[in-house]
């Protein structure tokens, strides 16, 4: 006899049919229950669940908890009581199930809650409901930890340029080009206006050089090597008459002019 | 809840407790008596049910589950008749003490 199997079978299709619904579950199964018989690993996913979730309802913890983990951890004369609700509201009678302690095999070490009768269970006090809910614990750090500037300058400047973007919306940004004046060149025009069309730009030219031709880098970097030259190669600038300059030379410039 | 989501559900409830054997058809048969039967099932299968049973030889509670499957019980026999076939065999497994009416 498998009775946690068919307390699945008839519990999951019970709420799969809309025979019953979750309130139904956790009205027999109640918080007090849980805690006496959900383990702990469940009890965490169902926190966690709930913290993650923007409206913790009964369905939720049903969904969470898993009708399987319910049959398999919550005593049995619990979940018969809820599905015989179920099933004589089905048959349309108010059925007072009743729980026969002695009947039932002994499952755990706990002892075994008395389940209060429904009717009775008293609505969570007001306190709770406004009570805020505890902000979860931060995220585990998934890459190396930056260490702190070392001088409070270099404190300042980082938070400083941290701060930046925060402010940057406030300043309208201006356009570049009214920033400047305007040259006869005709560029400005061209630049305030809108873009004209222009063509595509040619593909890099794939075509196989011949011998002979130099390319820019090439002629460039023959430019930055150096020439070995002799020393009787030099000329003497200093003593050279022609290249010799005075300031008597640069006094008569405004008359050439 | 609609009248075809209440026949599933008793289907179903019906078939798992033969499965996971809460209850047996002879359970099954006790409180669906053959005059249940004979009031509740249509004629074409009453007639299957004959069949089975002349073909085979003679007429078991497993045979008859066998034709009157679980979801033709739920759609056939009164749901008050199964309810007290799923609560009679939940109270001999100790599970309550009430046995719904």
């Amino acid at each position: 006899m498998n009775i946690k199997a068919f307390f699945v079978d008839a519990l999951t299709s019970a709420l799969d049919l809309g025979v019953a619904r979750p309130e139904d579950v956790l009205k027999h199964v109640t918080p007090d229950v849980l805690a006496q018989h959900l383990p702990r690993p469940l009890w965490a996913r169902l926190f966690t669940a709930c913290l993650g979730a923007p409206r913790v309802d009964a369905t939720l913890v049903v969904e969470t908890i898993g009708i399987p983990n319910l049959a398999e951890h919550i005593p049995s004369h619990i979940i018969w009581a809820c599905i015989a609700e179920v099933g004589a509201r089905a048959l349309g009678k108010e059925v007072d199930v009743h729980v026969a302690p002695t009947a039932l095999p002994a499952q755990k070490s706990a002892p075994t809650p008395k389940p209060a009768p429904a009717p009775l269970t008293p609505p969570p006090p007001d306190v709770i409901a406004s009570t805020p809910r505890p902000t979860p614990p931060p995220m585990a750090a998934v890459g190396p930890s930056i260490p702190a500037p070392a001088s409070a300058a270099l404190a300042d400047l980082i938070s400083e340029l941290e701060s930046e973007p925060a402010a940057a919306p406030v300043r309208p940004r201006t356009p570049t080009a009214q920033r400047f004046r305007q040259s006869n060149t005709g560029i400005g025009r061209l630049g305030a206006s809108q873009r004209r069309p222009q063509a595509a730009a040619s593909p890099a030219r794939s075509q196989r050089r011949g011998s002979t031709e130099v390319s820019d880098t090439e002629s460039a970097e023959v430019v930055s090597q150096e020439i070995a030259v002799d020393d009787s190669q030099l000329v003497d600038w200093s003593t050279t008459e022609n290249t010799q300059a005075t300031d008597d030379d640069f006094s008569d410039l405004g008359r050439k002019r | 809840m609609s009248q075809d989501q209440r026949q599933q559900w008793f289907a179903r409830v019906v078939e798992s407790g033969l499965q996971n054997q809460i209850f047996n058809p002879s359970d099954v048969l006790a409180h669906a008596t053959p005059d249940v039967l004979a009031n509740h099932l249509p004629p074409e299968l009453l007639s299957k049910v004959l069949q089975a049973s002349l073909a085979a030889g003679a007429m078991t509670p497993e045979r008859v589950l066998e034709t009157v499957t679980p979801e033709l019980l739920a759609a056939h026999i009164p749901h008050e008749v199964l309810w007290a076939c799923i609560a009679a065999a939940a109270a001999r497994a100790g599970l309550t003490n009430v046995v719904v009416p």
